[in-house]
């Protein structure tokens, strides 16, 4: 059994004893005892996988991390959320994902518009099972919970997951002032409804919405 | 003469008479008090002799000598800054990764291939480390930079501890290194895990880790 523990916020050790873990490829910083690193053509998602994640363009280059001792995992000293999952469902960038527990299956979605206006491309990647990932934004990230009552918007650069049952949509503010090129930079965004938790990060990516 | 934490990024360091600090040209942040700069030609202690030795062993970072009566702060490019307090044993970093450390701490390079014979050799270019590296003895304080923070991994005779290299910050400690490779058909294919090499450090101490794979 994989055990997951923060290192300050930006270093992820993992205890493994035997297991293996998948972890974005070339993360580790250090580890003791013995381990190997394999890397997993397609994700880890088989043959399937390869060709969803060519087609895609979510391509996630993942390794399998196999022995016994504790493995030390970071990336571009970017900060580390840990995210425990028990059977839902978290929809979370191929490029935000450092390290996912065994037991929980990865595989591609569909997101629509909402894609293309946070630069991300169409598709995203999604984990599910019971077990904890790790995920990585700029910066520390915050949590926000939806509920039925309240509904969340969120600038698309700043997103970077979220899990439960949650509707998406796009909302676009494009105005005769963008037009004009005296946008407010804020001309998009994405509007949250339903039950769940959406994880953003304090800096945002270059987006095409981000531009207007 | 140790180093007080400001915060993750900025250090600041007590300066008495008597006693010299040594620091990566233009990192002073701030001062208080009677404090002069003077930039140090010999790029450290010693005279011409080291001097040449560490231009040829590429290690020359440029310094200055700080001295004076008063305080100075510390700081480099906002990476994260990792004091070490040194106590007899010797510290082996990158010319480049220091910040400032106490002038009471005799200063030297050390030849990678001396330890590990070629592999040594090998590890220098494999890690962009080069051949040579910087080692600090005695009792004082070091401030190392890193990207994105340090951790501590203890190193202990029966626990070997492995690195990326390129996430590799400085080790003390009675350390042996040594270069390996998990290399096999997948990397030479292209299919690589990323983490084909790597350093094993063995032995009893200390290796410091940064949260990035990237060099300052």
């Amino acid at each position: 059994m994989a055990n997951f523990r923060l290192h300050g916020s930006r270093v992820l050790a993992v205890d493994l004893d035997g297991d293996a873990v998948k972890a974005k490829k070339g993360a580790m910083v250090a580890y003791d005892g013995d381990m190997t690193f394999k890397k997993m053509t397609g994700g880890g998602e088989g043959l399937r996988g390869l060709v969803t994640r060519r087609i895609t363009g979510e391509a996630m280059a993942v390794m399998e991390v196999k022995g016994q001792g504790t493995c030390y995992f970071a990336d571009r000293a970017t900060e580390i959320t840990l995210v425990r999952l028990t059977g839902d469902k978290l929809y979370v960038e191929a490029s935000n994902l450092l390290v996912t527990e065994p037991a929980l299956r990865t595989g591609t979605s569909f997101t629509g518009l909402r894609g293309a206006s946070q630069g991300n491309g169409l598709f995203t990647t999604t984990v599910e099972g019971s077990g904890q990932a790790a995920i990585m934004s700029d910066g520390p990230a915050i949590t926000l919970r939806v509920s039925g009552a309240y509904p969340l918007t969120v600038d698309p650069g700043a997103y970077i997951a979220h899990s439960g049952n949650l509707r998406q949509q796009l909302q676009s503010a494009v105005g005769w002032r963008t037009l004009m090129g005296e946008g407010s930079g804020e001309s998009f965004q994405i509007r949250f409804e339903g039950e769940g938790l959406v994880y953003i990060q304090p800096s945002e990516r270059t987006t095409v919405g981000g531009q207007l | 003469m140790p180093f007080t934490r400001i915060n993750s990024k900025m250090v600041e360091a007590r300066i008495v008479p008597g006693q010299r600090v040594f620091s990566q040209r233009g990192a002073m942040l701030a001062y208080r008090g009677e404090v002069s700069f003077t930039p140090n030609i010999t790029s450290g202690q010693g005279g011409v002799m080291s001097m040449i030795g560490r231009r040829l062993a590429n290690e020359a970072a440029p310094l200055m000598t700080v001295e004076g009566d008063g305080s100075v702060m510390f700081g480099h490019g906002g990476h994260h800054i990792h004091a070490v307090d040194l106590s007899g044993e010797t510290l082996y970093v990158e010319a480049d990764r220091l910040l400032a450390f106490d002038g009471a701490l005799r200063q030297g390079t050390m030849f990678m291939g001396s330890q590990g014979g070629v592999m040594g050799v090998i590890r220098g270019q494999a890690t962009g480390q080069g051949l040579f590296t910087t080692t600090l003895q005695g009792k004082g304080s070091v401030a190392v930079m890193a990207h994105g923070g340090v951790v501590e991994l203890p190193i202990t005779p029966r626990r070997p501890v492995h690195v990326d290299p390129q996430a590799y910050v400085a080790h003390r400690g009675e350390v042996r290194n040594k270069l390996t490779t998990a290399l096999g058909w997948r990397e030479m294919v292209g299919r690589g895990s990323g983490e084909g090499f790597q350093l094993e450090l063995s032995g009893q101490g200390t290796v410091y880790v940064q949260a990035s794979e990237e060099k300052l």
